[in-house]
């Protein structure tokens, strides 16, 4: 049936190449290359992990073939009764490594399922291109560096307890098989720093975490640029988020140390938005004390929900480009939203998404080329995305390190202006630590 | 038949006791006095209300752990998650009355949550009733472990169900009741909400006391904990009298739910495991079987936690709360006021 199907597809997709005059360069006659798709499609972040994979899909749709090949799209889902699950995250590249036509991947979006599919895809040379992974220990050696810190020294992977870059890839350690478009965690703490100190004009804030290992670093590396600006750290307190239900002890602490605003590294399953929520009566409401986090509490409907009242002044920043905010995506915004008419098929990463399908096709076409037209292997496919660089994609000019990073390290800022948990948070502005990097 | 239950002391007496004591104020003076000293008094009335509020809540469940092992010699590990039980089922029935949140407070809504407290409390005792039927009852005269093991599993079966009700993230509750901040001296302040939740467990501990010592199934309770066939020889029915001591003692823990789902606004499915750990820690701290003692020791608790998170580092609460728990139990075996459970 699945075949029937592909065929009546490339029949129409023929005739279709023949009505318009032959302006592409014959159908999808040398056989078919897949773009295989990791992401949780089903459970809690199916609201972020369908829209994304949509953009591979819009992307396809625009380009169904390459270089006589037929383009084609394997998503598959890593969600285990509604949660991203490791395992099954394995298991998925495992099925998508078998299908010998697939050479390359996006995906994926939780870096935990990045570090259980970057080993498997290492060892075949298959390229994974993510569009959401944030964890700086998946490309870097270095959790948090040292010039984001107060002491001036590095938060090692190992430190962290987190695998290094090498541990990854240890089949192929010379074959770097892992890259990404959104920038790392610790550039989220500077970005909050520089608009706290900057924009909001706070000298004095109080710092809390959730004692992890991501609480914790984006809290000190506010804390570092913070104090490096200028400013003031009146009150650190790093909280056990199983066992802290009351936190107007720390709060009423930080008032009577003269904190003007709060900065929160966590999430708000650990009661970060809870914390926001018990400032009233201790603080000023509203935006009149700004509260400050990560992508743990951004755009968070739960996060709004949790600060209920005094939800308005919440401002989260995400490590990745906005991309309604590029005036180059928006035509193809527009196209996209006419042929995916829902509101719910499009999000914050279908954009970058369909950029990360973008030069994976562009790389596939610079190998089939060098390989006189024939079908590259994954290898050659991995050597040309590695290569990228100076990419026009349509959320901006896309190149990667030797790691893997994308140069342009765009960390976004958001405004939760509604009380309303349904409402979309405001984007204030964008950081770019490519262009103007941290010293 | 009032002196039937005999406070065991603790063996090392008075002299134990001061030493506690000393050792208590001295760990206290020097690390907490100069802080109190440099943050004045109103920052210390104002740490001293968060404290009580907290502590008001541990109590109300401690009381359920404290009822329990007093009569049948049972940890009931599944009282934590009977707790957070009454949060989530509370949520429905706020719902089927119309109670949501910017709903401005009065007198109505003030009454439907009266009503939302009597049937959450009475649903959570009913479904402790059932737990203690299906998991406890078969294995009353079973070695102590299995019904320890069945306690524990249950735990984990009621926290499976709740997964499976409010998934597995963090939810918000309604947030009801008004907080308007009330000065109380300088510039400290008690929220309306404070207020309250202090006030629930007052009228529920004295409740509780009352009904303990002064009626026919407190008396029966009593007997049943001093010597279980001799209870029964007396012609008190041994099993509704334990299912009662459940279902006051789940009732009591539903009502904690909702009190902690209207003062913190979040829950989350594995509330009940933390928690119960710190109420079995407080039940533990008072005396284990002595209703006062648990009052207490929930309310010590509270107010541990509050000063060493109000003037000390977060991340050495839960140290100051056990190593406080070590000494007053090296000293006083028996809990602060003793414990009270039946004499072999």
């Amino acid at each position: 049936m699945v075949r029937a199907r592909g065929l009546t597809v490339l029949i129409v997709a023929a005739l279709a190449v023949f009505a318009c005059g032959g302006s592409s360069s014959g159908g999808g006659s040398k056989g078919t290359i897949t773009i295989g798709v990791s992401l949780p499609l089903s459970g809690e972040e199916a609201s972020q992990g369908t829209p994304t994979k949509n953009g591979v899909l819009f992307y396809v749709q625009q380009h169904p073939t390459i270089d006589g090949f037929t383009l084609k799209v394997s998503a598959k889902d890593y969600a285990v009764n509604g949660s991203p699950d490791a395992t099954r995250g394995a298991a998925v590249m495992q099925e998508l490594i078998a299908d010998s036509t697939v050479l390359a991947v996006v995906g994926t979006f939780d870096s935990g399922i990045a570090r259980a599919s970057i080993p498997l895809a290492n060892q075949v040379y298959l390229s994974m291109v993510s569009p959401a992974n944030t964890n700086p220990c998946l490309t870097k050696t270095v959790y948090t560096p040292g010039v984001l810190r107060a002491n001036g020294q590095d938060v090692t992977c190992q430190a962290a307890g987190l695998p290094a870059p090498a541990d990854l890839r240890k089949a192929h350690p010379d074959k770097n098989n892992y890259f990404r478009l959104a920038t790392t965690d610790d550039l989220q703490g500077p970005a909050s720093s520089l608009y706290a100190y900057n924009t909001l004009n706070l000298k004095k804030m109080a710092v809390f975490s959730n004692n992890s290992v991501y609480g914790k670093g984006i809290a000190d590396t506010f804390s570092a640029e913070f104090i490096k600006l200028g400013g003031t750290i009146v009150l650190r307190q790093d909280y056990d988020p199983a066992n802290t239900n009351n936190f107007k002890p720390f709060l009423s602490q930080a008032q009577k140390a003269g904190a003007e605003g709060i900065y929160y590294g966590g999430l708000s399953a650990d009661k970060g938005c809870v914390i926001r929520n018990q400032m009233a009566g201790i603080f000023p409401t509203g935006a009149a004390t700004p509260f400050l986090g990560g992508d743990g509490i951004a755009q968070d409907p739960a996060c709004t929900k949790d600060a209920g009242q005094n939800a308005v002044g919440v401002y989260g920043t995400v490590a990745s480009v906005n991309a309604d905010q590029v005036s180059s995506a928006a035509s193809t915004i527009a196209a996209f939203k006419q042929a995916f008419p829902n509101k719910a098929d499009y999000g914050s990463y279908t954009m970058v998404a369909y950029d990360c399908a973008g030069l994976i096709v562009a790389a596939i076409d610079k190998a089939i080329k060098a390989n006189s037209g024939n079908l590259p292997t994954r290898d050659a496919v991995r050597a040309a995305i590695a290569g990228t660089q100076g990419y026009s994609g349509v959320t901006g000019t896309i190149g990667f390190d030797q790691n893997g990073d994308n140069a342009a390290k765009i960390v976004s800022l958001y405004e939760d202006v509604s009380t309303d948990a349904t409402a979309d948070w405001k984007y204030i502005k964008a950081f770019d630590f490519g262009a103007n990097p941290l010293t | 038949m009032a002196a039937v239950i005999r406070v065991r002391k603790s063996l090392s007496g008075p002299l134990g006791t001061r030493i506690l004591l000393l050792l208590g104020a001295a760990i206290l003076i020097v690390l907490v006095g100069p802080r109190i000293v440099s943050e004045g008094p109103s920052f210390f009335l104002q740490i001293l209300t968060y404290g009580f509020a907290d502590g008001a809540i541990y109590a109300l469940v401690a009381l359920g752990y404290t009822m329990v092992y007093g009569i049948i010699e049972l940890i009931n590990f599944a009282h934590g998650d009977v707790f957070t039980m009454g949060a989530v089922v509370s949520m429905p029935v706020m719902g089927a009355f119309g109670l949501a949140e910017g709903n401005a407070f009065g007198l109505s809504v003030g009454l439907t949550l009266v009503a939302v407290f009597f049937i959450v409390m009475f649903l959570t005792g009913v479904l402790n009733i059932f737990i203690e039927r299906v998991a406890y009852r078969p294995l009353r005269n079973a070695p102590r472990l299995a019904p320890l093991i069945t306690a524990v599993g249950v735990s984990f079966i009621l926290e499976g169900i709740m997964v499976l009700w409010i998934g597995n993230s963090t939810v918000h509750y309604p947030d009801l009741l008004p907080d308007t901040r009330i000065p109380i001296g300088g510039t400290a302040s008690i929220g309306t909400k404070d207020i309250l939740v202090i006030i629930v467990a007052v009228i529920l501990v004295v409740a509780l006391t009352t009904f303990v010592n002064g009626t026919k199934l407190g008396k029966a309770m009593r007997a049943t904990a001093q010597d279980r066939e001799a209870a029964q020889l007396m012609g008190i029915d041994i099993n509704r009298t334990i299912a009662a001591t459940f279902f006051i003692g789940a009732a009591l823990a539903g009502a904690g739910g909702i009190v902690f789902g209207l003062y913190y606004n979040s829950i989350n499915f594995q509330l009940g495991f933390s928690a119960g750990l710190f109420e079995f820690t407080a039940a533990v701290f008072g005396g284990i079987g002595n209703i006062q003692g648990a009052a207490l020791g929930g309310l010590f608790i509270g107010l541990v936690r509050a000063f060493s998170n109000g003037y000390l580092r977060a991340e050495w609460t839960d140290v100051w709360i056990f190593a406080i728990l070590i000494l007053v139990l090296v000293f006083r075996p028996t809990g602060l006021l003793g414990m009270r459970v039946p004499e072999k």
